[in-house]
């Protein structure tokens, strides 16, 4: 997957591995939604575990720092920003403004939050089939009374799974197009417009003829909304760790 | 069967520009001092080739596909927490940009003019939905959030839709040759 390594499917036997899918889904909404109200303590808990996670699943720190490097300076303009931007007793003065000690724990606390969520889906996509994630989707969305199974939430799934198979097939194109377009001296033209224009159309008109392509495929193919999905069982350990994690998020969100 | 064939066709060419907003997020073309991000160029686009319905759905499920925590969103980062952060507003905002975008532009029968006051509708819903957002989770004043979240996209913003309208153009054959 061209450039965007981190966040794939990293084929293992560990423990996430066999965990049902459903369960994983279901722990990483709810453990996001917590993230969002956890204080100092209940952060820096949540990061052991995280670490001890990602050991087990085999997934180097290196690729991860390297990977996410783009999402640090985020990070860093959320920090700054909150830091320079909440009142309170001031810390350390630049120009015209000053840092403040609320603006830096709150920074700090926000950033370290971020962060937290961040982990959580690569720990959740690393150790996840695409097409596990594909059935798990479905499967929790019908749990939902005013959406129907059989109409809206195969073709929801069905179309998050597309665009996972349409990602790294336009980075790919779309490198192709900028090299082409360098090879003809496209640096020599100033105006934005056209440029944009002839990056875009090429690149679309291609994804869209591959795009034709996969719809003739999968008619070949027979393709229909009520296929066979894998069956996911879950074990009593399943049901075990839905419980802990839900007790874990109850406790933060109550304390 | 055909409206079978037809119903694949147009799920298929939604998820895919559903992709193409993901990539969006990745992929800056060097114009200037400030790159441009493609993003809101593709939600805008969507909306004027697949229409409202369409275009609704591939928003929907661009932002639900986020919301799993699939990596599609800007820095290569998915979950739940980005409608929480301070860029949640201008994501929840593609929802109805897309669809009056869609909207106005079947009404107008694909006449460039609509099309261009479309997307102007579009971006100004957007940012309608981002900057308040921005300013509540930041703490920022109005005028510093306008100064932060508005003022400096509004050219790269002009540049899009004036790249869209010729775009739309050559690509709506090949969406409604069916």
């Amino acid at each position: 997957m061209a450039g965007l390594t981190a966040f794939n499917y990293l084929p293992g036997n560990t423990f996430l591995h066999v965990l049902d899918v459903r369960v994983k889904l279901a722990a990483l909404v709810m453990l996001s939604l917590t993230c969002i109200r956890a204080d100092l303590t209940e952060s820096l808990m949540m990061t052991l575990c995280l670490l001890f996670l990602f050991r087990a699943i085999h997934l180097s720190f290196r690729s991860i720092s390297r990977e996410l490097r783009y999402f640090i300076v985020l990070l860093l303009i959320v920090f700054l920003a909150r830091a320079f931007f909440t009142p309170g007793r001031p810390l350390i003065g630049i120009w015209s403004l000053t840092m403040t000690h609320q603006g830096v724990s709150d920074g700090i606390l926000i950033a370290w939050r971020l962060f937290l969520i961040i982990m959580l889906s690569l720990l959740f996509v690393s150790s996840t089939r695409p097409s596990d994630i594909k059935v798990a989707v479905e499967r929790l969305l019908a749990i939902f009374p005013f959406i129907s199974r059989k109409k809206v939430a195969v073709k929801v799934a069905v179309m998050m799974s597309l665009i996972l198979r349409f990602i790294p097939e336009i980075v790919n194109q779309a490198k192709e197009t900028l090299d082409a377009q360098k090879a003809r001296g496209i640096e020599n033209r100033k105006n934005p417009v056209y440029r944009l224009i002839k990056f875009a159309v090429p690149l679309i008109r291609r994804t869209f003829e591959n795009a034709d392509r996969l719809a003739l495929a999968m008619e070949a193919r027979c393709y229909s909304e009520n296929r066979t999905d894998p069956e996911l069982v879950s074990t009593q350990k399943d049901l075990l760790v839905f419980a802990g994690v839900t007790c874990f998020c109850l406790i933060i969100i109550i304390a | 069967m055909m409206a079978d064939t037809n119903q694949l066709r147009m799920m298929i060419y939604a998820s895919l520009l559903a992709a193409l907003t993901a990539v969006g997020a990745y992929i800056a073309i060097p114009i200037g001092p400030v790159p441009i991000v493609l993003q809101n160029f593709f939600i805008l686009l969507t909306g004027l080739l697949l229409g409202s319905r369409w275009g609704l759905a591939a928003v929907a499920v661009y932002l639900l596909a986020g919301a799993c925590g699939l990596p599609v969103f800007a820095g290569g980062s998915g979950g739940i927490v980005r409608f929480a952060g301070p860029t949640g507003g201008y994501l929840l905002g593609y929802l109805p940009a897309v669809c009056v975008v869609g909207l106005i532009a079947e009404k107008g029968r694909n006449r460039m003019v609509f099309d261009i006051i479309a997307m102007i509708c579009g971006s100004a819903i957007i940012y309608a939905c981002g900057v308040p957002w921005l300013k509540m989770i930041l703490s920022l004043s109005w005028g510093k959030a306008f100064v932060v979240g508005m003022v400096p996209f509004l050219i790269g913003d002009a540049l899009k839709i004036a790249a869209a309208v010729p775009i739309a153009k050559v690509l709506r054959p090949i969406v409604k040759k069916i």
